[in-house]
């Protein structure tokens, strides 16, 4: 029951990060990256959506994977979790970049820099919502459900 | 049902030890409808003078491992399952007359018989001169020589005189007391020396005789009582000593002979019931040498593959039904006797050298415990912390300086690969297991994993901690048990299901 209780509070903070991410008057994005017209872009474009639910999508992914794909006992010390963390937080960005780059590109548009300085925000909602996912799931796998933090 | 086990001398002392590592791996009696017997306790009761005998310090101190770490596991519950499941307990820990002091240990206290010359033991000094005369007789000077701290040294008429005093002793006044209608006597002991000789017609007669001692309950249940006994054969030889020639290897034929003749004439002829079932065991391929040593030195004789193939003997008396040992009545019914042959006739054992219903005994219990052995041994520290370690309750990293721990892995443990490693090196050499082989496997001997798509199964640590972690997950069972208990079970299973999954049958 309990970790039902963890699942259920994870999947609530996804979802409250989906919808902020979407939203007009607080949105998440908004809040360490701020440039008024790559933002506006971002927004006008509908982009915000897609970017979070990739960042969700490779978060609990890659914990899922972790978890229940890979679940061996050759892997299940914390510095493994922090390795697939790495991973997720690397990962994410590289990705959104790539949709970013390739949105503004079939729109004429171009934010090299500023491109990179909000994928770097990425990197923190992806390794924050990888930590949510890992909590949320990993009560249920045979080898790692003690990793990274002991039950 | 209580099992009341004498081990008479130093043979005695090293099938039992055998039997302990037997009961370690799990190996249990079975019923006649092939079920693990229930409600069992073993009560070994060590007999031998030679108190300085390194064998029988041996076997003394695993036989207080055990109990320590089965008390832990299982407390006083006689029905368990997996390693250490049979329950073995001193007479003194299971009786209730507290009128008869007794000692908390496993062997039998011959205090009147150990601290004395035999010629004092037997009055010399005090007979008549035809007294003296008729003595010498019958007993060489060595003999009448002989301080009895160190056993018999071979002669079976020293121990038939000494042993007597046995019937007068705490202990078999304890056993008498405790001795229960239902319960069941087993005497090892070998023919070709002097205590176990002497030892177990004498024991026997008391028994059996229990009506005219004084001072001993029960006397119509100890009469009536199921006897069983593992005679065992020559079966080792001795280096020779031009010096000393009080125990001579080519003496042992003639011994066994001549004590053969006394058996049959008073324990186990056609007719008679004071023996029921008799086990006779030897072998005609012979040990390596083992030291010469009539006991001043200690004694200390590797294991060998008798010692293994005669603590089946008790099991197997154990499981017997009672139809087999008495008569409607309740009176025990005529000897019968039994042998033993192996599947194959190899001077190198493994599983398949022995027969089928062996194997159903202790293929798996055994494979079982070797991978506990290797388990403990390689890599059991690196995992804590990790998997089922950190389920409740949580195995943490102070378990590796528990006495739990280290008796099971620096005592019980050790023992165990000595006594391994000293079968495997005797002729015939028994190589169960190959000897430093730490790949699961490959270390049972003639077995191999089973093929899967792409080569061979794996067996290592990780395989098994994955199955423990499997087997501990949301598990409630062990929150209400030691972390002891959670890791030996959880480890027995674990080892089933993969010695099923991964390792071919061979039974």
């Amino acid at each position: 029951m309990k970790h039902l209780v963890y699942l259920g509070i994870g999947i609530v903070v996804t979802v409250v990060f989906f919808i902020l991410s979407c939203s007009d008057g607080f949105n998440i994005y908004e809040q360490l990256f701020f440039n008024q017209g790559y933002n506006d872009k971002m927004f006008n474009l509908n982009m915000y959506p897609v970017i979070a639910a990739i960042t969700i999508g490779l978060a609990w992914g890659g914990a899922a994977i972790y978890y229940y794909a890979i679940n061996s006992v050759k892997f299940d010390r914390w510095y493994h979790w922090l390795a697939v963390l790495g991973v997720v937080a690397v990962l994410t960005p590289v990705v959104c970049y790539i949709y970013n780059d390739t949105v503004f590109a079939d729109n004429g548009l171009m934010y090299i820099t500023e491109s990179i300085m909000f994928e770097l925000q990425t990197v923190l909602f992806a390794a924050l919502l990888f930590i949510v996912a890992s909590f949320s799931m990993r009560w249920w796998s045979s080898n790692c459900r003690h990793t990274p933090i002991p039950q | 049902m209580r099992l009341f086990l004498f081990a008479i001398g130093g043979t005695g002392s090293r099938v039992l030890k055998s039997l302990l590592m037997l009961s370690a791996a799990g190996a249990r009696p079975l019923d006649e409808n092939g079920k693990p017997l229930r409600d069992l306790e073993i009560v070994p009761v060590i007999i031998d003078p030679h108190k300085a005998n390194e064998d029988l310090k041996r076997t003394e101190a695993l036989l207080n491992d055990y109990r320590d770490i089965r008390r832990r596991l299982y407390g006083n519950e006689p029905n368990a399952e997996g390693f250490f499941a049979n329950r073995i307990v001193t007479l003194r820990e299971i009786m209730s007359n507290t009128s008869v002091t007794l000692s908390d240990s496993f062997i039998f206290n011959l205090g009147a018989v150990e601290n004395a010359k035999f010629r004092e033991f037997i009055g010399y000094d005090t007979m008549n001169e035809a007294n003296q005369a008729l003595t010498s007789l019958l007993f060489a000077n060595y003999q009448l020589e002989n301080k009895m701290n160190i056993g018999f040294v071979g002669s079976p008429n020293i121990g038939s005189v000494a042993l007597n005093e046995i019937k007068d002793s705490n202990e078999f006044k304890a056993f008498s007391n405790i001795f229960r209608q239902g319960d069941r006597i087993f005497f090892i002991s070998s023919i070709f020396g002097g205590t176990g000789a002497a030892g177990f017609p004498i024991m026997v007669k008391n028994i059996r005789q229990a009506a005219n001692l004084e001072g001993i309950e029960n006397r119509d249940a100890l009469s009536r009582a199921p006897i069983g006994g593992l005679t065992v054969l020559p079966y080792f030889t001795l280096e020779g000593s031009k010096q000393d020639q009080r125990i001579a290897t080519s003496d042992f034929i003639v011994k066994t002979q001549s004590a053969l003749y006394y058996y049959k004439n008073t324990l186990t002829g056609d007719n008679d019931s004071n023996v029921n079932s008799i086990y006779y065991l030897g072998d005609q391929v012979r040990s390596k040498p083992y030291l010469y040593d009539p006991g001043e030195h200690g004694q200390r004789n590797n294991a060998h593959l008798i010692e293994l193939i005669g603590a089946l003997a008790p099991l197997d008396f154990a499981g017997m039904p009672d139809s087999k040992l008495s008569d409607p009545d309740g009176y025990p019914l005529p000897t019968a006797a039994y042998e033993y042959a192996l599947a194959k006739d190899e001077l190198s054992i493994n599983f398949l050298s022995l027969g089928r219903r062996t194997r159903q005994l202790i293929y798996e219990p055994m494979c079982k415990f070797h991978l506990l052995f290797l388990f403990l041994t390689t890599g059991f520290k690196d995992i804590i912390g990790q998997g089922f370690t950190e389920d409740a309750p949580k195995i943490k990293s102070d378990f590796l300086a528990s006495q739990f721990y280290r008796t099971l892995v620096d005592h019980f443990m050790e023992g165990y690969a000595q006594w391994l490693t000293e079968m495997n090196d005797n002729m015939r050499s028994v190589a169960l297991f190959k000897p430093g082989e730490v790949d699961m496997a490959h270390a049972i001997e003639g077995v191999d994993v089973k093929k899967r798509l792409l080569g061979h199964y794996k067996v290592d640590n990780d395989v098994l901690k994955a199955e423990m972690n499997k087997l501990s997950k949301n598990n409630p069972k062990y929150s209400e048990h030691s972390v002891e208990y959670k890791l030996m079970d959880l480890f027995n299973q674990a080892a089933h299901n993969v010695f099923v999954e991964r390792y071919e049958n061979i039974n």
